[in-house]
């Protein structure tokens, strides 16, 4: 509103502008003055007669130049005497008013509805930053914690709010950098460290490198419970090749681990890898570590969609090519885990037709989907 | 709000530009007093309005309100808060505004203290002022408007163009600005002149303090501008003629010329046509420098707009206004009646002299500046006129000039007598031989131009000395009486004196800077010495260094004259961050009027670094005289003569005569 009122404070300033002197003007015609040139001629008269006072000017130039200055004195005065005949016209005044009252205006605001935002409000760098949270994009969100971090770089807090939000972005190094002030700063923490960990094994493409690993044995010391940081170390193991540690790593692992949770099926798909037990064909279907780190990348939509599409891409060579007892498993798995109970059920059906003929292959299904709750038939 | 305020004031100071185009331009043609006295008021307005918008923009930019386009594209929150500052007309479209904000701001000057102008002409050449205010603010609007809005800014901007991140930027800009557009008010009396028939020896004395100011601040700006380059682009030279300073420097010379030809028109009557042309010429080229620096013709540091859309407007401006007031001056000037008479040998001649060589001058500058662009655009052949055309064409133009420099002042008007002036300027001639003989000794056949220059500068100097001593008579009267007549001398005697000594001082600045400079390039590692002009420069290594918004490579240097400690300097090389772009600031070392300059060139790795040094003698002269040139503008315009001739109110006339006539 204010906005408004000081537009119309200033047209209305500028509009008066042009109507008070047409109005003034014409009581005070009387104040003739064409002779502002006259006054000049008559100033340079009264100059030459003081440079002559002072001597510097010669008489008779002196005299030569006072002539002439006076003729012109006398041609200014004449032309000004006929000057002063015109009158004002009634009809110019008028014409003068509308132009200040109507079209100035009209025409201003017009322009201005045209090129201007008036809707739009100012946005400070400040403000925006500090303005509340609700409804503000998380760039704006993050560049004022990281502003704020910049001002007070010892804020242990808030490096930990910021270093998750710097992995969701797919920024793992700035958010590893985050992590590691945090626990500078408030002190080791098994879950920063962990995370930590993931975010640094995230930025070298999902290879567990010496730093993770230091963070992730670090958080084991703090927590010797803590599944997710034993699942890495495990691949870290499995990474560097020490594949008897690496599997005494995934069985202990695997060993009372919720079989609902997540990462239990590529524990289990690790370590038959390590064991080299299911044939070298199901290797390449479980997910890859590029395909874990890929997943961490992605949204939680995008993550599901690349779920969705493994166990899609599963299922299909399951029901055209067959498979182990261990695939079938795994599949009945990710559809319970995708929430998918109708099409958990229908796998099984047909895992247990498939394996109707191996006892040993059918008790192992048949186990799988009781842990799982679901009933075979 | 601020921003949308801006806005909407420099839209409605353009509606009120066309109010002010057609009012009291019309009461002036038919003599009607009511509209002629809308147009103070108004001019008035026109800048509060103006101003309003800049302040809006400054606001903006001080805020890092990014949801301005034009912020975003030319800040960043790191900014130095001076640079914030700066950086408004650091851009194409904050510098239009300043443009714009300038042309209403000498309207507004002529509106409140032209109390001594006829009304008529006051209110036609505020017309005229307005409807070039009206072309620039249609010019905004349309084409650059600084005004436009993002709908979700970014949180950073994309930084001011690191070269313009300087201190000189904040003074230069402005003070170029105030020259150059300030000549816009001469253009607007001219053209006004034109339109009433009223050009006379009146008009030249009103137009003469506005001239002054212009050119004041011409001098100050293009001195600025030169110094600023001298030191931010680490190559030692104080003057490249690129064709943006030429574009500056063009209605400098052609404001000089109109200056000493107004005086004559004010004296005595003579050169009326030809100083309205140079009026309407001054402006012209004001109007030419800005069209080259803002359609993208000229590639330089200052061509921040390379649209072709703008240059299109712009040139359609320039046709409208050059063209149009060249019509018309064809259309009037015959009808001008001719002044008085004088002889060849006269201050008239003299004056008429210092034209013609001026003129030339700039139309060498003119040809070099415009011929390659001209060629380029009509048979794609490129080729560049550098310092070796200006040097061989403006150089000799002003040597004549210069040696004619001290006559003028001692001609008497009409008819001169050329013999006894020369006898008033045998002392200056004297020294000037002295000076020129003692460089030759000690310089010989080295440097064979040198004494010459250093003689010419000399002359100037005691010229415009002896001129004003002479003048009063110091010697015959004793220095008593001498001294009360040199404080007794109206202001426009000692403007002559001070802004023709100033000449010289820059000219000697010239030539010994020159003609004397030492110069040694080196690669240099930690702990090497190079000897220049007696100075030992020490380079005792390079560290790098972080600035708020750049990261720097900053050479230190030790300076020992005979082994003894003078002064430490430190060039650096910078790159800013968000641009990646580098530039150069040079360590300056002052002593008396000379200059030890370094500059850091490459990096060879392994700490060593080319590294420019120069010994620069008496070459901060050439600025200083600048500074001496416009303090004589200042001087001049102090001038009690200029401010009379305002009207009294009728009344006290009326009480003046009858006590008179009593």
């Amino acid at each position: 509103m204010i906005f408004w009122i000081l537009l119309a404070v200033m047209t209305g300033v500028a509009a008066l502008c042009v109507l008070v002197p047409l109005a003034r003007a014409g009581k005070a015609q009387a104040r003739a003055d064409g002779s502002a040139d006259e006054a000049v001629y008559r100033e340079q008269l009264s100059a030459i007669d003081s440079e002559l006072d002072r001597g510097l000017i010669e008489p008779e130039a002196a005299e030569a130049a006072r002539t002439e200055i006076a003729r012109r004195l006398l041609a200014a005065h004449d032309k000004n005497e006929q000057q002063h005949q015109t009158t004002a016209s009634g009809g110019r005044l008028k014409a003068a008013q509308v132009f200040a009252l109507a079209a100035l205006p009209l025409f201003a605001l017009g322009t201005y509805f045209a090129l201007g935002s008036p809707e739009e409000p100012d946005q400070p760098l400040i403000t925006r930053l500090s303005a509340p949270a609700e409804g503000q994009s998380v760039d704006v969100l993050l560049a004022r914690v990281e502003r704020h971090l910049s001002e007070n770089p010892e804020d242990g807090q808030g490096w930990s709010v910021i270093a998750p939000v710097y992995l969701s972005m797919g920024q793992p190094q700035a958010s590893a950098r985050a992590y590691a002030n945090a626990i500078r700063i408030l002190g080791p923490n098994p879950e920063w460290l962990t995370d930590m960990g993931e975010a640094l094994t995230m930025a070298n493409q999902g290879l567990v490198t010496e730093e993770a690993r230091k963070a992730f044995e670090q958080a084991v010391a703090l927590q010797p419970s803590a599944a997710k940081p034993r699942f890495f170390l495990a691949i870290a193991l499995g990474q560097d090749g020490n594949i008897e540690a690496a599997t005494k790593a995934w069985e202990d692992l695997l060993d009372g681990a919720d079989e609902t949770a997540a990462w239990v099926g590529v524990a289990r798909q690790q370590l038959a890898q390590l064991k080299g037990v299911p044939s070298h064909e199901s290797a390449p279907n479980g997910p890859s570590q590029a395909d874990i780190a890929a997943s961490q990348d992605l949204s939680a939509e995008d993550r599901q969609e690349m779920i969705r599409g493994m166990v899609n891409g599963l299922a299909g060579r399951l029901a055209s090519d067959g498979g182990s007892a261990d695939e079938w498993s795994r599949l009945i798995r990710a559809y319970m885990v995708l929430g998918e109970k109708q099409k958990a059920e229908e796998a099984l059906a047909a895992a247990e037709a498939a394996h109707s003929d191996k006892p040993a292959d059918l008790s192992l299904i048949k186990d799988t989907a009781s842990s799982l709750g679901l009933s075979g038939s | 709000m601020i921003v949308e305020l801006g806005h909407y004031a420099l839209v409605l100071a353009f509606a009120l530009t066309l109010v002010q185009c057609v009012l009291p331009l019309w009461g002036a043609l038919s003599g009607d007093d009511r509209l002629m006295a809308v147009a103070p008021p108004v001019s008035v307005m026109l800048f509060v309005l103006v101003l309003i918008s800049f302040v809006a923009l400054t606001v903006a930019y001080l805020n890092s309100d990014f949801s301005v386009l034009n912020v975003l594209q030319n800040s960043h929150s790191a900014k130095p808060l001076i640079y914030k500052f700066t950086g408004v007309w650091g851009n194409h479209e904050g510098s239009m505004l300043l443009w714009v904000l300038i042309l209403v701001f000498f309207g507004a000057l002529v509106g409140f203290f032209g109390g001594n102008l006829p009304k008529d002409l006051k209110a036609a050449t505020l017309s005229v002022q307005a409807w070039v205010s009206a072309g620039f603010i249609l010019f905004l609007l349309a084409t650059s408007n600084p005004f436009e809005r993002v709908v979700n800014p970014p949180l950073e901007g994309a930084d001011l163009n690191p070269i313009l991140q300087d201190i000189g930027l904040a003074i230069h800009p402005p003070l170029l600005y105030v020259g150059y557009v300030g000549f816009s008010i001469t253009f607007s009396f001219a053209v006004a002149a034109l339109l009433l028939g009223r050009t006379d020896a009146a008009w030249a004395r009103w137009v003469r303090p506005w001239t002054l100011l212009a050119w004041c601040f011409l001098t100050l700006g293009i001195a600025m501008g030169s110094y600023w380059a001298y030191y931010e682009l680490g190559w030692g030279g104080w003057w490249f003629w690129d064709p943006v300073e030429n574009a500056s420097f063009m209605p400098w010379i052609a404001g000089t010329a109109l200056l000493h030809s107004a005086i004559v028109m004010e004296k005595r009557e003579a050169l009326k046509i030809w100083t309205v042309l140079l009026a309407i010429f001054t402006f012209s080229l004001s109007l030419l420098g800005t069209f080259l620096v803002r359609s993208g013709v000229l590639t330089s540091v200052h061509a921040f707009a390379t649209d072709p859309a703008r240059g299109v407007f712009i040139l359609v401006l320039l046709c409208i206004f050059i063209g149009g007031s060249l019509s018309l001056y064809a259309w009037r000037a015959p009808m001008l009646k001719q002044g008085g008479l004088f002889a060849p040998i006269s201050r008239e001649g003299g004056l008429v002299l210092n034209n013609l060589f001026l003129t030339a001058a700039c139309a060498a500058v003119f040809v070099g500046t415009l011929y390659p662009l001209a060629l380029d655009a009509i048979t794609g052949e490129k080729i560049s006129v550098g310092a070796p055309f200006f040097n061989l064409t403006f150089g000799p133009l002003m040597v004549p000039l210069l040696m004619a420099i001290p006559f003028g002042p001692v001609l008497s008007w009409k008819r001169g007598d050329l013999h006894a002036a020369s006898q008033r300027l045998y002392a200056a001639f004297g020294l000037a031989l002295l000076f020129a003989l003692v460089t030759f000794w000690l310089w010989g056949m080295e440097k064979v131009l040198a004494p010459m220059g250093v003689g010419l500068a000399v002359w100037v100097m005691a010229g415009a000395v002896s001129e004003i001593v002479t003048r009063v008579k110091f010697f015959e009267i004793g220095p008593k009486r001498g001294f009360a007549r040199l404080v007794g001398l109206p202001g426009s005697a000692w403007g002559t004196v001070v802004a023709h000594f100033g000449v010289g001082v820059t000219v000697l600045g010239i030539v010994t800077a020159s003609a004397f400079q030492e110069e040694r390039i080196e690669t240099m590692r930690p702990g090497d010495s190079v000897e220049l002009s007696g100075y030992e420069v020490t380079f005792d290594g390079a560290a790098p260094r972080r600035g708020p918004n750049y990261t720097e490579e900053v050479g230190h240097f030790t300076i020992r004259k005979a082994g003894a400690y003078v002064a430490d300097l430190d060039p650096s090389k910078r790159v800013y961050t968000a641009r990646q772009m580098p530039t150069t600031e040079a360590g300056i070392h002052t002593t008396g009027f000379s200059q030890l300059y370094l500059s850091l060139g490459e990096s060879r790795g392994d700490g060593a670094v080319d590294v420019r040094v120069y010994y620069k003698p008496l070459i901060t002269l050439i600025w200083i005289g600048c500074v001496i040139m416009s303090l004589g503008a200042v001087f001049s315009m102090a001038d009690r003569r200029l401010r009379v001739g305002a009207p009294k109110p009728a009344a006290r006339r009326k009480a003046v005569q009858t006590a008179a006539a009593e």
